[in-house]
C-alpha cells in the first residue's frame, strides 16, 4: 500500500533527478553546440509542457463530466501547428531578429517599444495565470490526498494537515525548485537549455505514465469495445448530442489563442527555439504527442465511471483506478506522471512570467530611480536575478491564494479555462501585430485593457461565487441591482454557457476596440517603423535595424552600460569582437550606429526591448534623444520610396500612352499623305483631258476658217475627252461612295455563272479586236451567290479588260475557270501577259495604279481594281492576286455560295 | 497548407461535425469519437508530408550578437 510519506519522498527524489538533469543539460548545451538538446525532438517534447496536470487529471474528469469537450483543448493547438507556416514561423523569425523574450516584449516591441503596454500585458498575464497555477497546486494536492485517503495508515505524517497546508507546502517547494532551476544566471537570449532538457524528460514521463494507465485500463476492461459496451449497459453513454455547441466553439478558439499566447508556450515555442526548421518537425510531432496523450483519456474516464464507487472524484481516475486494482507500482508511476505534468508547467510558467515581471516592471523602475553611475559591474545582473526570484515567489503566492479562495470548487478543467480566457485577450493584438500594419499602440492597449476588464467581471469574479456571499448576490442580481450588468448575463444575454458568455463579450469588445481605435488614431514614428519590421519580416531581406543615428556616445559609456547588464565578461567579449571587426584597437573603438543597434538588441535579450531602449537612450547622444528625429527621417525615406514607386508606375503608364499616341499619329500622317496623293492624282487625271478640251476649244474659237473635216475632228476629240472626264468623275464618286458605304446596296441571291457569261459576251468584241484567244477551263454549274448581278458583271468585265489591255504577248491568251470549292464560288481569270512584279503586287489594288511604269493611254483612270475589290468586299467575298496556270497575272474572285 | 488548416478547422466545427455525430458504433466506439481521431490523424499526416515539401528557409540571421 502506498502512503503519503512515500509518494512525497518519491516526488522529492524525482525533482532531485530533474535538477541533476537540468544541471548536466545546461553544461552539455554550453559545451556542445550540436548536442541532441538542440534537436527538434527535444524542442517538440518541450512544447508538450502544454499538457499539464489539467491534461493528466483534468481531461479525464472533463471527459467523465462532459464527454468529448476535452478534445477541443488539443484540437485547437493542432490547428495552429498544422498552420505553423503562417503564424508560428513568422513569430519565431521576428523574435529571433528582435530578440524578443516574452509575449509582453513582443507586443511592446511591435507597438513602438512601449513599456506601458508591456506592463499592462505582464500584469494581466500574472493575474490571469494565477488560476492556472492554482489548478496545478490543486491537482498535486488532490493526488497526494487521494493516495493518503486510500488507507487508514496512508496518512502518515500528513495526519492533521489539511489541504491548504499541503498546497502551501507544495507551492513553497515549487517556488524553491523554480528559483534553483530557472534563475541561476541571466542569459542573453533567455534560453534555458537545462530547464528545457528537464521539461523534455518530464514530457516523456507523463506520456509514458498516462499511456501505461491507459493500457492497464484497456487490459483490465477487456478492450475498448468492452469498456464502452459495459458502460452502456449500466446507462453511462456519452452525451454527444449537445457537445458541439457554443462551448465547443469557445474552448476550441481559446485553446488556439492559448497555445500562442500562454507565457510558457511562447517561451518554449518561440524564445527557446534555436532553429526555425525545428518547427517543421514540431508541426506534426506535437499534434501527434497530444493525440497519444488523449487516446486513452476517454477509456479511462468511461471505465472509471463504470467501476469506481459513485461520488468519487473523476479528476483522479488516472490515479485511483490502479490503486483500486491494487497496482501500487502503476499508481506510483501515475502519480509521478501527474506530478511531472504539474511541475513542468509551474516551473516554466513562473520562469516565463518572472522574466516578464523583471524585464517590464522591475527593471524600468530601477532604471528610472537609479542615478546613472551607481552600482558595480555585476550590479545589474544580480539585480535582475533577485527581481526574478522575487517574481517567482509572487506568482506562486498568487496561485496559492487563488487556490485558497476557490478550494471548494470541484473540477480542474473550468479553472484552466478561466486562465485561457484571460490569456486569449492578447491574441487579437498578437495577430494584429504580425499582420496588420495600421494597428496602433493606443488601440492595442485599449483593446487588451477592455478585454481584461470584461474577463475580470464575467469570468474571474464568478469563480469566487461559492466563497463570498456578496459575489453570489452580485451574480444573481447585478451590481446595485442593475440586472443587465450581471456577470454571467451581460446586457441581457442570458442562457449562454458562462464560459462562452465571458469569452464572447471580452473578445468581441477586444477586437472591436482594436479595430476602431486603430482606425481612429495615428501611429508614432517608432510604431510605424516597428510595424513594418514586423509585418514585412519575410520581405526584402534586412529591414531598418539601427535605431540610433547620432552616435555621440563614447565606447566607454556604452561599455559601462553593457557591463552592468550583461556582466563584465560578456560585455568585454562583445566589444572586442566589434573592435576586431572594424580593425581597431579596443581602446580606440568608435561605436557605429550599427554597433549601438546590435548592443540594444543584446541588452533587450536580457531586460526587454523597452528597457534596453530607455537605457541606451540615456547614454547615446546625452540628454536629448534624437530618436524622434531619426524616426521621422526613416519615415520620410519610406515615404520617398513609396512615392518613387508610384512615380515609376505613373511614368510607365505615360510611356505606353505616348507610344499609342505616336502610333496613331503615324497612321494619321499616312492617311493624310494618302489623301494628298489621291488629290494630286485626281487633279492630274482631270487636268489631262481638260487641257486638251481647252486647247481644242480655243482653236475652234480663235480660228473661224478651219475646214469642216478638221473642225469635226476637234469637236469629236472634245467630246471624247469630256466623256472620259465624266467617266473618271463617275468612278471616283462610285469608289468613294463604296468606300464609305453610302450607296444603297442590296445583296440578293443571283446566279454568278450567268454574270460571268454576260461579262464574256460583253468583252467578246474587245477580245476579238485584240486577237486574244479565250481558253475556258473547268466551269461550275449554275451557282447562287448573294450579291448584285450588274456589279459582279462589272467586276468580271474589269478583270477581263485588264487582262486584254496589259497583255503584250504575240499570241495573247486568256484562261477563265470557275469552280465551287468548300462552299466558295471561285473564279480565276488568268492571262499570259507580263504578269505583275513582286513590288507591285501590294499596290495593284490602290487607286490610280496603272500597270508597270504607269503605261499611259490605257483608257482607264486606274480605279478599276480598287472599285472591283470594294464591290466584291460588299458581297462578302474577296478579290486577290494568285499564282495562276499561265505565266501572267491571275485574279481570283471568291464568293460564298448560297445554300 | 492553408487549405489543410482551413479544412481541418471546418471538419471539427459545427455544422460538419453534426454529420458524423450519429449514435452509430464502430468496434463498440461511438462514431464521433472515431471520426475526430481520424481527422486528427489525417491532419498530422498531412502536415508531416507538407513539412517535407515546403522549401526550407535559410536560417534567420538571429540577431548579430552571437558571432
Amino acid at each position: 500500500m502506498l502512503s503519503a510519506d512515500f509518494v512525497i519522498a518519491t516526488a522529492v527524489g524525482y525533482v532531485g533527478l530533474l535538477f541533476v538533469l537540468a544541471y548536466f543539460g545546461d553544461r552539455r548545451a554550453r559545451t556542445h553546440k550540436k548536442s541532441f538538446l538542440h534537436s527538434p525532438a527535444v524542442y517538440t517534447l518541450s512544447i508538450s509542457v502544454y499538457c499539464t496536470s489539467w491534461t493528466f487529471y483534468g481531461a479525464v474528469g472533463n471527459a467523465a463530466r462532459s464527454g468529448l469537450e476535452f478534445l477541443t483543448i488539443y484540437l485547437g493547438p493542432t490547428l495552429v501547428f498544422v498552420g505553423w507556416w503562417f503564424l508560428l514561423r513568422r513569430l519565431v523569425r521576428i523574435s529571433h531578429l528582435q530578440r524578443i523574450t516574452s509575449v509582453a516584449d513582443l507586443l511592446s516591441s511591435r507597438f513602438g517599444k512601449s513599456n506601458r503596454l508591456a506592463v499592462l500585458v505582464t500584469c494581466i498575464a500574472v493575474v490571469g495565470i494565477a488560476p492556472y497555477i492554482a489548478l496545478q497546486l490543486k491537482a498535486v494536492t488532490s493526488s497526494i490526498q487521494a493516495v493518503a485517503g486510500s488507507s487508514e495508515f496512508g496518512q502518515g505524517s500528513l495526519a492533521g494537515i489539511d489541504d491548504v497546508g499541503l498546497a502551501f507546502g507544495i507551492a513553497a517547494g515549487m517556488a524553491l525548485f523554480t528559483i534553483l532551476f530557472g534563475t541561476r544566471h541571466v542569459d542573453a537570449k533567455e534560453q534555458h537549455h537545462g530547464v528545457v532538457a528537464a521539461i523534455a524528460f518530464e514530457a516523456v514521463v507523463k506520456l509514458a505514465a498516462l499511456v501505461a494507465v491507459g493500457i492497464f485500463v484497456v487490459y483490465v476492461g477487456g478492450g475498448f469495445e468492452n469498456i464502452f459496451s459495459q458502460a452502456a449497459e449500466i446507462g453511462i453513454t456519452m452525451d454527444a448530442e449537445n457537445t458541439f455547441d457554443a462551448r465547443w466553439l469557445t474552448t476550441l478558439g481559446l485553446s488556439v489563442a492559448a497555445i500562442v499566447c500562454l507565457p510558457r508556450q511562447f517561451q518554449v515555442t518561440v524564445v527557446e527555439n534555436s532553429d526555425e526548421n525545428h518547427l517543421r518537425v514540431a508541426s506534426w510531432a506535437f499534434p501527434a504527442y497530444m493525440l497519444l496523450m488523449s487516446l486513452f483519456i476517454l477509456p479511462i474516464a468511461v471505465f472509471g465511471l463504470t467501476r469506481m464507487p459513485a461520488g468519487s472524484n473523476p479528476d483522479m481516475f488516472a490515479l485511483t483506478l490502479p490503486m483500486a486494482f491494487g497496482q501500487d507500482a502503476l499508481a506510483l508511476f501515475a502519480f509521478i506522471g501527474g506530478f511531472s505534468s504539474a511541475t513542468s508547467m509551474i516551473i516554466l510558467e513562473s520562469i516565463a512570467l518572472s522574466i516578464m515581471v523583471s524585464n517590464h516592471i522591475i527593471m524600468p523602475l530601477v532604471l528610472r530611480y537609479s542615478s546613472g553611475g551607481s552600482g558595480d559591474g555585476q550590479g545589474m545582473s544580480r539585480m535582475l536575478l533577485i527581481a526574478r526570484r522575487f517574481s517567482i515567489v509572487l506568482i506562486l503566492s498568487l496561485g496559492f491564494f487563488y487556490f485558497f479562495f476557490t478550494r471548494d470548487s470541484d473540477a480542474l478543467a473550468p479553472i484552466g479555462l478561466i486562465s485561457f480566457t484571460a490569456i486569449a485577450q492578447f491574441f487579437p493584438a498578437v495577430i494584429a501585430a504580425l499582420f496588420w500594419r495600421d494597428a496602433s499602440l493606443k488601440a492595442a492597449t485599449a483593446a487588451i485593457a477592455a478585454g481584461f476588464v470584461f474577463w475580470v467581471w464575467c469570468s474571474f469574479l464568478p469563480s469566487f461565487e461559492s466563497v463570498s456571499p456578496r459575489i453570489a448576490l452580485l451574480m444573481s442580481q447585478g451590481p446595485w441591482g442593475i440586472s443587465w450588468l450581471r456577470p454571467e448575463a451581460m446586457f441581457g444575454l442570458e442562457g449562454l454557457d458562462p464560459l462562452a458568455h465571458a469569452a464572447f463579450w471580452s473578445l468581441s469588445i477586444n477586437v472591436l476596440t482594436l479595430t476602431v481605435v486603430s482606425l481612429l488614431t495615428t501611429q508614432s514614428a517608432l510604431e510605424r517603423i516597428q510595424a513594418s519590421v514586423f509585418v514585412d519580416v519575410f520581405k526584402r531581406g534586412q529591414v531598418a535595424r539601427g535605431n540610433f543615428v547620432r552616435g555621440s556616445a563614447t565606447a566607454n559609456d556604452l561599455f559601462f552600460v553593457a557591463e552592468r547588464v550583461l556582466g563584465e565578461r560578456r560585455a568585454a567579449a562583445l566589444f572586442e569582437a566589434e573592435a576586431r571587426e572594424s580593425g581597431v584597437d579596443p581602446d580606440m573603438l568608435e561605436p557605429s550606429p550599427g554597433f549601438i543597434g546590435r548592443l540594444e538588441r543584446e541588452l533587450a535579450g536580457s531586460i526587454g526591448a523597452a528597457s534596453a531602449h530607455v537605457m541606451l537612450s540615456k547614454v547615446v547622444s546625452g540628454s536629448e534623444v534624437s530618436l524622434e528625429e531619426m524616426m521621422q527621417m526613416a519615415d520620410e525615406t519610406q515615404q520617398v520610396i513609396e512615392y518613387s514607386q508610384q512615380l515609376e508606375k505613373t511614368s510607365a503608364e505615360l510611356r505606353s500612352t505616348a507610344q499609342q499616341l505616336e502610333d496613331a499619329n503615324v497612321q494619321l500622317r499616312e492617311l493624310d499623305s494618302q489623301k494628298d496623293e489621291f488629290l494630286s492624282q485626281v487633279s492630274h487625271e482631270v487636268r489631262t483631258p481638260m487641257t486638251s478640251i481647252r486647247s481644242f476649244s480655243e482653236i475652234l474659237l480663235d480660228d473661224q476658217d478651219i475646214d469642216p473635216g478638221q473642225r469635226q475632228h476637234f469637236v469629236s476629240t472634245i467630246h471624247q475627252e469630256s466623256l472620259r472626264l465624266t467617266k473618271l468623275l463617275d468612278e471616283i464618286l462610285d469608289l468613294s461612295a463604296l468606300e464609305r458605304g453610302e450607296r444603297a446596296w442590296d445583296n440578293v441571291p443571283i446566279d454568278a455563272e450567268a454574270a460571268l457569261d454576260r461579262a464574256l459576251t460583253v468583252c467578246e468584241a474587245l477580245l476579238r479586236q485584240r486577237g486574244m484567244k479565250v481558253q475556258l477551263g473547268e466551269r461550275a454549274q449554275r451557282t447562287m451567290v448573294e450579291g448584285d448581278a450588274d456589279r459582279l458583271c462589272q467586276v468580271f468585265i474589269n478583270l477581263i479588260s485588264n487582262a486584254v489591255k496589259y497583255n503584250d504577248s504575240d499570241t495573247p491568251l486568256l484562261h477563265i475557270s470557275s469552280t465551287v470549292r468548300a462552299g466558295s464560288y471561285v473564279v480565276d481569270i488568268a492571262d499570259n501577259g507580263p504578269g505583275i512584279g513582286k513590288r507591285e503586287r501590294k499596290l495593284i489594288f490602290e487607286k490610280f495604279w496603272r500597270g508597270p511604269g504607269g503605261v499611259a493611254d490605257q483608257g482607264g483612270a486606274g480605279l478599276g481594281l480598287a472599285i472591283s475589290r470594294q464591290i466584291i468586299a460588299r458581297m462578302n467575298g474577296s478579290l486577290d492576286l494568285v499564282q495562276g496556270p499561265l505565266p501572267g497575272a491571275c485574279f481570283r474572285v471568291r464568293l460564298t455560295v448560297l445554300r | 497548407m492553408l487549405l489543410l488548416t482551413v479544412f481541418g478547422a471546418l471538419l471539427v466545427l459545427p455544422p460538419l461535425v453534426y454529420v458524423f455525430n450519429q449514435p452509430i458504433f464502430h468496434f463498440g466506439i461511438p462514431q464521433i469519437v472515431f471520426y475526430l481521431f481520424v481527422v486528427w490523424l489525417l491532419l498530422i499526416g498531412g502536415t508531416a508530408l507538407l513539412a517535407h515539401a515546403v522549401p526550407r528557409d535559410e536560417p534567420a540571421e538571429s540577431g548579430d550578437g552571437d558571432r
